[in-house]
């Protein structure tokens, strides 16, 4: 736009002129079609047909649970987990796997060497929720709750699970110093 | 015209540029604090030791200082001293009462002091923006009227038949920052320095954040435009681009951004169609907002050669531009799906500084340097080191926000991360931490180029200021307006014209169309049933657990952790089912938080065992290598009051926590009681001092409550729906 075009209004503001330019026409559609898109977008979630935040989570999780009931391992606890504990204790790249995430996630509570501290001792023969490889990797999943031992199965994958079975199974005996009282029922 | 002949003897009265000179130099000292103290917390996230081990300088305490002195304090006096310099001319009136400005200006100082000597003792509402405590709330809205008073009275005595464009954006500001102010501070005294909000859990989000939304709006927008109207045209010499744009994007603004507050609650426990009208509004507020930013850049047109000369436009452009490209990111991070994964995160942080540091500081700065010359008879001391600021500004602004962007995003995609399996990638929330803390110190580095910058301006204005005398004022000599209001227009102009004559009629249209927004984007949200249905197995805290609320608060702990679990898988898998809002129905103020530092704590009861947060509250890295949240040794010394609690209860009781007589009547007892319990398995698990009566104890019983109730419900048989 040309300056001799433009119209000066007779406004004077402490020396300050106004022009009367018309409204940029994109600025004008940019507008209306915020409106636009504002009212169809409304419509769509809270009137129309679309989903709404929970039935979004639902949907979700259903497609989760889907891929991994055709994976029956990606949840861990599968029929066939006793065969498989079995031979990861006895791999020692697992049980070496298990040991470092011991050291993140554990030690915390369970002490360095598994001697305990806030949680019990995992070196000794007494168990609160059993000593089976099967048992051992239901506790780390699902945690006790209110007893202070968190549920680990919706973060953790069911090998890593596995890994930290290895290497709890292999601290028996071991007696670290300092270890915690036995609790729970002996187990051979 | 008869009047003109019975007006026409002249006035004389000059300008009161001594008020102007007050607030230039607080928004210059304030500006140093705020920002100091912003380089202060940046330096304690990219390393905790920098918390000392300080109550009254640990992140908790400080970032509301922080946001405080920046917002009030150093934005706040720019705002005055451009209203005071601009009003007077645009009106052709000195100021209503010299007094008046002089109560103004020394009552927002006490104010301002008095936060800075309340925040860092953990005094605080613990509503982001809105912490400080009633008697600052009520001295805030004192010295508010009075500012209103002269600026109104201004208006009524003015020379000048019509109002300008600026002068609309004040009188939005006035009025508008007047009502979020009241609204959002209805608090009940327990004491002296301590009041529970009378909004609980989802009503208190939802006016917190009508208030924090809008004070952006009416506290760093509405005004900061009004400031650009009056400088940006001076410093151009060029006339203001399109009068229509100014009443189409006034009028937009002042009526649309209220409504769009909801945008910080996206996937809470709002109701959905609540959180939908907080995203619509925000994308429709676009193209008002960039009405501004074009109708300022285009009034520099056919200036643009000066604009590489003269650092005061430089100033200007850089602002304005800033402020255009917040208004456009604002809006798309309103979008639920962008908003899922910036919420929460260091995006926002970025976004925050993109307007406050480019937008509000760049045209603080611009101003200050406009003024000097008008103020004092003198001249810039430098242009070449005010050039040298805005590079340095500017080079830290782009570095701040490309740093945050970068690690908002990060985190922000690790945290949601799952694997095929549907397995989180990154269960640990320390991993997220550390894989972004090189970013932390990027931010430093910009900070502190911002920083430097403000310094070298110091510099640059006392050089220019020393020795040199205060402006002379100048008498001016004008026509006194006729009493009688001109109505009608000169044919071809617009009708809006009208109530440009008409400041009164002005006044009450703005309020009524910000109050008519508020209660239409309130009250239905507020009113509706099935905001909270109330359940039984929710049940308030315990006198113990509501005083460790009341440190949580204190320490500032809702500025690092949220209590709101949104419904997503990722969400779900790593923190428990999505929060309801049933769960936050006790809680005066919501904790909810806005900033995922740290994970979130909606459900962190019962997850470990009172010996865990023992040690963690000591020092986190006890038991988690790698954190980054501060150590809270004093926690572990300091006495519980537990002679208050009987006063807490009952006023919690009369803002409808249902309380029994028995509860509030027994409720130190009781407390002391749970204490004990507490401390007794803590001894029994090795802890070998005697804490009962410590602080630590108090809030380790309200971590513990955190999600208990849930955990219960949802146990019992039949419990879970
Ligand atoms: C926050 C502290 C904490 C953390 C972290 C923690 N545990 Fe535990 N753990 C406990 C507590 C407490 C118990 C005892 C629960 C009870 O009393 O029923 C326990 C129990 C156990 C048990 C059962 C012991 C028994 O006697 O039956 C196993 C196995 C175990 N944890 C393994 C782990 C593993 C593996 C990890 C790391 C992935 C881990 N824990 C992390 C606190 C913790
Ligand atoms: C500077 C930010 C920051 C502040 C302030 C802060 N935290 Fe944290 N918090 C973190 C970070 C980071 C973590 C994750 C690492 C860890 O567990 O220490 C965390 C973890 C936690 C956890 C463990 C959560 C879980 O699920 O593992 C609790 C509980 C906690 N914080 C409580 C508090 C309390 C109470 C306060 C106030 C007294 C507080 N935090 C203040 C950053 C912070």
């Amino acid at each position: 736009m040309s300056d001799d075009k433009e119209k000066l209004l007779d406004h004077l503001y402490d020396g300050i002129q106004e022009l009367d330019n018309r409204l940029p026409a994109w600025w004008v559609g940019l507008f209306y079609l915020t409106i636009a898109w504002a009212v169809g977008y409304f419509y769509y979630y809270n009137i129309g047909s679309g989903p709404t935040l929970g039935q979004e989570l639902r949907e979700e999780q259903n497609q989760w649970a889907l891929i991994q009931a055709k994976n029956p391992t990606a949840a861990g606890g599968g029929a066939d987990e006793e065969a498989v504990l079995a031979a990861v204790i006895k791999d020692e790249s697992r049980i070496k796997h298990g040991k470092e995430m011991f050291a993140t996630k554990c030690l915390a509570c369970h002490g360095p060497l598994g001697g305990g501290g806030i949680g019990p001792n995992l070196t000794d023969n007494f168990w609160i929720h059993g000593s089976k490889p099967t048992q051992i990797a239901n506790i780390i999943r699902t945690g006790v709750n209110d007893k202070g031992m968190p549920p680990w199965g919706p973060l953790l994958k069911p090998e890593e699970v596995h890994s930290l079975v290895a290497f709890v199974k292999s601290l028996k005996g071991t007696n670290p110093p300092g270890a915690k009282a036995p609790q729970g029922n002996e187990e051979k | 015209m008869a009047e003109k002949q019975v007006n026409s003897q002249l006035e004389q009265f000059s300008y009161d540029d001594g008020i102007v000179r007050k607030f230039f130099f607080a928004t210059v000292l304030w500006g140093a604090v705020a920002f100091l103290v912003g380089v202060i917390i940046a330096l304690q996230m990219a390393n905790w030791k920098f918390n000392f081990g300080l109550q009254w300088i640990t992140f908790g305490r400080l970032r509301p200082l922080h946001t405080n002195a920046a917002i009030f304090a150093f934005a706040g006096n720019a705002v005055f001293a451009g209203i005071y310099y601009s009003s007077q001319r645009l009106l052709k009136a000195r100021m209503f009462s010299d007094l008046l400005s002089c109560i103004h200006f020394w009552g927002w100082q006490l104010i301002i002091v008095s936060a800075a000597l309340t925040l860092p003792f953990g005094i605080t509402v613990g509503k982001e923006y809105a912490e400080l405590e009633w008697p600052i709330d009520i001295g805030i809205t004192v010295i508010w009227v009075v500012f209103a008073v002269n600026f109104f009275g201004t208006i009524f005595r003015r020379r000048e038949r019509h109002i300008y464009v600026a002068i609309w954006f004040y009188i939005a500001t006035i009025v508008t920052v007047a009502i979020l102010h009241i609204v959002n501070s209805i608090n009940l005294p327990v004491s002296i320095w301590k009041s529970y909000p009378i909004y609980a859990g989802v009503q208190d989000a939802l006016v917190q954040w009508w208030y924090g939304h809008n004070a952006v709006a009416f506290f760093l927008t509405t005004p900061f435009l009004g400031l650009m109207y009056y400088f940006m045209p001076k410093a151009a010499g060029k006339p203001v681009y399109s009068y229509r744009l100014s009443i189409v994007h006034f009028w937009a603004l002042v009526f649309l951004y209220i409504w769009a507050g909801p945008h910080h609650l996206l996937y809470t426990s709002l109701p959905d169609w609540a959180q939908t009208l907080g995203s619509v509004f925000s994308v429709v507020l676009i193209a008002p907002s960039w009405g501004g930013m074009i109708n300022g850049l285009l009034t520099l047109r056919g200036a643009w050669h000066r604009v590489r000369e003269e650092p005061v436009l430089k100033f200007f452009v850089a602002g304005v531009t800033f402020y255009g490209m917040s208004t456009f990111e604002g809006p798309m991070m309103s979008i639920k799906s962008v908003n899922l994964l910036a919420h929460y995160t260091d995006w926002i942080i970025a976004h925050v500084h993109g307007g406050a540091l480019g937008w509000n500081g760049f045209m603080t700065f611009g101003m200050l340097y406009w003024l000097v010359p008008k103020l004092w008879k003198t001249k810039l001391y430098s242009t070449a080191l005010a050039n040298a600021h805005f590079w340095l500004g500017l080079f830290g602004i782009v570095l701040y926000m490309l740093s945050m962007w970068a690690a908002g995003i990060t985190q922000g995609l690790m945290l949601r991360g799952l694997d095929p399996t549907g397995h989180l990638l990154y269960p640990d929330f320390v991993e997220t931490v550390t894989k972004i803390a090189p970013l932390f110190w990027i931010r430093l580095i910009g900070g502190l180029m911002f920083f430097t910058g403000f310094l070298l301006m110091i510099y640059n204005l006392i050089k220019s200021i020393s020795g040199a005398e205060a402006a002379e004022a100048v008498v001016h000599s004008e026509p006194r307006l006729s009493p009688a209001p001109a109505i009608g227009v000169k044919p071809g102009e617009s009708p809006h014209r009208i109530i440009e004559g008409l400041p009164a009629i002005f006044t009450v249209l703005t309020v009524v169309a910000v109050l008519v927004a508020s209660a239409m984007s309130l009250l239905p949200a507020l009113l509706s049933e099935d905001l909270v249905e109330a359940n039984p197995a929710f049940k308030p805290y315990s006198a113990l657990e509501l005083q460790g609320r009341d440190l949580y608060v204190r320490e500032g702990c809702y500025l690092c952790h949220s209590q709101m679990i949104r419904p997503t898988h990722a969400e779900t898998l790593r923190y428990g089912p999505a929060s309801l809002s049933q769960e936050s129905m006790y809680d005066h103020p919501f904790q909810w938080g806005s900033k995922r530092t740290g994970p979130d704590l909606a459900r962190v009861g019962g997850k470990y065992p009172d010996l865990w947060h023992f040690r963690h509250m000591m020092d986190p890295r006890e038991v988690v290598a790698n954190s980054i949240m501060p150590t809270y040794p004093w926690l572990y010394s300091q006495k519980t009051d537990f002679g208050v609690l009987q006063k807490k209860l009952s006023v919690m009781k009369s803002i409808g926590v249902p309380y029994t007589a028995e509860e509030i009547e027994k409720a130190e007892p009781n407390a002391r009681e749970q204490a004990k319990r507490i401390a007794e398995g803590l001894s029994a698990s090795g802890v070998n001092v005697d804490i009962a009566d410590k602080e630590i104890v108090a809030l380790i019983s309200y971590l513990q409550k955190l999600g208990r109730d849930y955990r219960n419900m949802t146990a019992a048989p039949g419990g879970a729906k």
